[in-house]
């Protein structure tokens, strides 16, 4: 059993997407996200689809990539859409068989929601494909500050995600590789009942967590022999600037969102 | 930079851990600007304890440290803002690579320590690119660490504390989670830097990476038993072995022949070379060399014509086919990315190839059955396997496969006692798991497996990590095993260990390049095609072949430094026993 983790993987490109500064990048993305959930009818999606699509040309990441980190979530909403499709009972019978019956509104429900997430999944991971974490995390760190100044770790808790995003691909190999040692041990996660499945998952738990406190140790030796000393008196070799490409990117957004707007009135 | 005549210097530092465990006893060493120190010592000896003290990370309980000038302790009491201003002027890079990366991008985390300490940005660039350029991975700065190899991450590692401009490096067994590759690569570093006039302080359990040091200290608990040049340091052959240590190779020969101390091999090979002998042609028959037994009674394992990728990737293995006989022991070669790992999890039907087959006890990996059924024959040790060690303790951990099994609770017993007692752990079977020494940590989840009682054991590079004393535990055990008539199969960097199996089955880029017993495998004709692939071979076969390129006649193939000792006595015609280069040279 391989554990596929693609969240945090960065994709270099180089392309104004990728070079956005990341604090108006995740404004960008937060502002086109809840526009896209305010989508409702034909030719908002039809404008929104179009949106993502030109933000994906713009960030010269391939589509296949893009499908791949969201693959499983896809799988995950077919079978939303199928049961919107199927439990939804609002408008018209569009087609029955037996004690099954499809109406408009599921239709409209299925195709509405599933286009929604689908298309808020691929400019979330556009995100996370076109930043590195090291940015998200000065993104945060920068968006956070207003938390330090009122005495809150704003500054750590984006080094603490940042750390996190680092160590998922190390922890993700790890945990493979012990479910498959006790799996030979004849600890199996998918063999016996419910309770024997459990149970099964302690050995791996527990090794797993000897083995986070392990990295702590070594982390924490880490940072400590690179002088880390918390936020007050860092530089950053990337220093984020607010340019023209800014000012086009918000320009950008501002106008879909707009857009959208009107779209919603009109129809 | 500071200006400070001594780096370092410890007087009289005592370091005690919780629970009563002396790390470091009445410690007294200091270090000169430039010099390249190398400390020795097993595992539990105090040395990682040292490297802590010396770059600024821990503070000794007793004594006195000074640091790149500053005062950090005095009588045990930590100066801690001396400490924050000295640990500025000092580099780490320890073990484990992966602990030491804090970022997603090669080129951020070599700036990370910069940034920490509040440079201006273009300096930072200036330094990350210099930094990337001396560790030899320019075109890495916009990688991703976690898909570099081990040996690639930790010269990010050495360029990250490079890039602070440290007035000494410490180095705290930087390869021992490496590939031979991956360490020879840091050890060039190394030489550069030295070079360069760094301060290097470097730990290590490798003998043979001391050799290039001006000082060589080697620390037994806690204290420094012997220090010296490396020449002088192991000229104390016999007391390095009751440490725990062993010798370097060129210096174990030279001593068997009684030739000068030397620990370069080239030393050794000039001197033998430089001996006059008579009538060479003469003298010149092959050495009678045991040929290895190889039972031929049907295969237990046959993987025919396996190929296999991970979804999306490159050939893992391509087209590969060979054949184990019960109770064969064999080895599996390759350089990291050969396709070794990727052979043994298709053998224990972790894996299915994506053509060809696998039967392991006649049973076919391809169907659900037949993997469950090859569960029960295989015992498969990964990687460091104490990392799947959990129960509270020995015993209950080894347990935990035959409670699978749902074995009576006396079979279970039975088994536990069985297994502890082959790897030696039987007096610690209360012991906590997480209390064992590193070597003890491993035989433990071996136990573990051995309790499965599995008919083929696969291990992949059982000794890695290991420091001698462990690794000798080890290889004893798998001797004890190989009596038995366990099968085994073992991914193994060392060609020494390899030279012991009775089969050996060389992979590189994801194709089988050799097979064979040791002898046909590590054979002239192949030879260049293994020291191309990065692999190389035994270095007493390598000693033999170097002699005969210098006129000797054929050695024949001696592949411990027991054969190639017998046969170079034997070729000069003199079995007086332990000193027949000298005893020679004193007859005529």
């Amino acid at each position: 059993m391989a554990l596929k983790i693609s969240i945090g993987q960065y994709y270099a490109a180089a392309s104004p997407v990728h070079a956005l500064d990341a604090r108006v990048k995740l404004w960008c993305v937060l502002a086109t996200l809840v526009a896209i959930f305010c989508a409702a009818n034909a030719a908002q999606l039809v404008l929104a689809v179009t949106f993502v699509a030109v933000l994906l040309a713009l960030s010269r990441v391939p589509a296949g990539r893009v499908v791949a980190s969201v693959r499983h979530l896809m799988a995950f909403l077919a079978v939303l859409s199928l049961f919107n499709l199927l439990f939804v009972r609002t408008g018209a019978v569009v087609a029955a068989l037996g004690p099954v019956s499809v109406t408009s509104g599921g239709i409209t429900a299925a195709v509405l929601y599933t286009a929604r997430f689908a298309l808020a999944l691929v400019t979330g991971s556009l995100v996370m494909l076109t930043t590195t974490p090291t940015q998200l995390a000065d993104a945060f760190d920068r968006m956070l500050s207003p938390l330090s100044r009122v005495g809150l770790p704003g500054h750590e808790i984006a080094m603490v995600f940042s750390l996190m995003m680092r160590f998922v691909p190390t922890l993700a190999d790890e945990t493979s590789a012990i479910i498959d040692a006790q799996a030979l041990r004849g600890g199996a996660f998918d063999e016996g009942g419910p309770v024997r499945r459990v149970r099964s998952i302690v050995p791996v738990v527990v090794a797993l967590l000897a083995s986070g406190l392990r990295h702590a140790d070594g982390l924490s030796r880490a940072l400590d022999a690179r002088c880390y000393e918390g936020g007050a008196g860092r530089t950053h070799l990337h220093e984020q600037h607010l340019s023209a490409r800014e000012a086009a990117a918000a320009a950008l957004t501002a106008s879909f969102v707009v857009l959208l707007a009107l779209l919603g009135l009109l129809f | 930079m500071t200006s400070a005549p001594v780096p370092i210097r410890l007087s009289h530092v005592s370091l005690v851990y919780e629970g009563g465990v002396v790390a470091l006893d009445d410690v007294s060493l200091e270090v000169a600007r430039g010099e390249r120190i190398c400390v020795l010592g097993a595992n539990g000896s105090g040395k990682s304890t040292l490297a802590s003290v010396i770059c600024g990370l821990l503070a000794p309980d007793a004594g006195a440290v000074e640091l790149v000038g500053e005062r950090v302790c005095s009588d045990g009491r930590p100066d801690l803002e001396a400490y924050r201003r000295a640990r500025r002027n000092l580099g780490l890079v320890f073990q484990n690579p992966d602990d030491q990366i804090v970022t997603s991008v090669v080129e951020d985390d070599v700036a990370f320590g910069p940034e920490n300490l509040g440079l201006p940005r273009e300096e930072i660039a200036a330094r990350v690119a210099r930094e990337l350029h001396r560790v030899a991975l320019d075109d890495y700065a916009a990688a991703d660490p976690s898909r570099l190899s081990g040996g690639q991450k930790q010269r990010v590692a050495i360029a990250g504390a490079l890039a602070m401009e440290p007035d000494v490096l410490v180095l705290d067994e930087p390869g021992s989670l490496l590939d031979v590759r991956g360490r020879s690569a840091i050890l060039r570093v190394m030489g550069r830097l030295a070079k360069a006039g760094t301060t290097l302080v470097h730990v290590t359990h490798f003998m043979e990476e001391a050799v290039e040091a001006d000082r060589v200290i080697v620390l037994d608990r806690g204290r420094i038993v012997l220090e010296g040049t490396p020449d002088e340091v192991f000229a104390h052959g016999t007391e390095l072995l009751e440490l725990g240590l062993e010798v370097p190779f060129a210096a174990r020969l030279s001593q068997r022949l009684g030739l000068p101390w030397t620990c370069s091999e080239k030393d050794v090979v000039d001197a033998i070379a430089g001996v006059p002998f008579g009538d060479r042609t003469l003298l010149g028959h092959r050495p009678d060399v045991p040929k290895a037994s190889c039972p031929q009674m049907g295969h237990l394992i046959s993987v025919e014509h396996a190929s296999f990728s991970y979804s999306g990737r490159a050939q893992a293995l391509d087209d590969v086919s060979l054949e184990v006989a019960p109770g064969v022991s064999t080895a599996i070669i390759g350089q990291t990315g050969s396709g070794k790992s990727t052979l043994l999890r298709l053998l224990c039907g972790l894996e299915v190839p994506d053509s060809g087959r696998v039967v392991v006890a006649g049973n076919d990996t391809s169907t659900k059955r037949g993997r469950k059924a090859v569960r029960g024959v295989v015992g498969y040790v990964m990687q460091h396997p104490e990392r799947q060690l959990f129960a509270e303790t020995v015993e209950k951990d080894v347990a935990f496969g035959p409670r699978n099994l749902r074995l009576s609770a006396d079979e279970v017993s039975r088994r536990v006692n069985r297994a502890l007692e082959l790897v030696g752990l039987a007096g610690k079977r209360e012991a906590s798991p997480f209390q064992l020494s590193g070597g003890q940590r491993r035989l433990c989840a071996l136990a573990g497996i051995l309790a499965m009682e599995p008919e083929v054991l696969i291990l992949d590079e059982p000794t890695a990590g290991l420091d001698p004393r462990g690794r000798a535990m080890l290889r004893r055990v798998l001797g004890r095993l190989r009596e038995r008539g366990i099968t085994l199969v073992q991914v193994t960097h060392s060609m020494e260990d390899a030279a012991r199996c009775d089969r050996v089955v060389a992979l590189d880029q994801s194709r089988l390049v050799a097979v064979g017993t040791p002898r046909e495998v590590f054979s002239p004709k192949n030879e260049e095609r293994l020291t191309k692939g990065g692999l190389g071979i035994p270095r007493s076969l390598r000693v033999a072949r170097e002699l005969e390129r210098r006129g000797w006649p054929a050695l024949g193939e001696p592949l411990t430094t027991d054969e190639l000792v017998a046969a170079i006595s034997e070729t000069l015609n003199d079995s007086k026993g332990d000193c027949p280069l000298l005893n020679h040279r004193e007859v005529r």
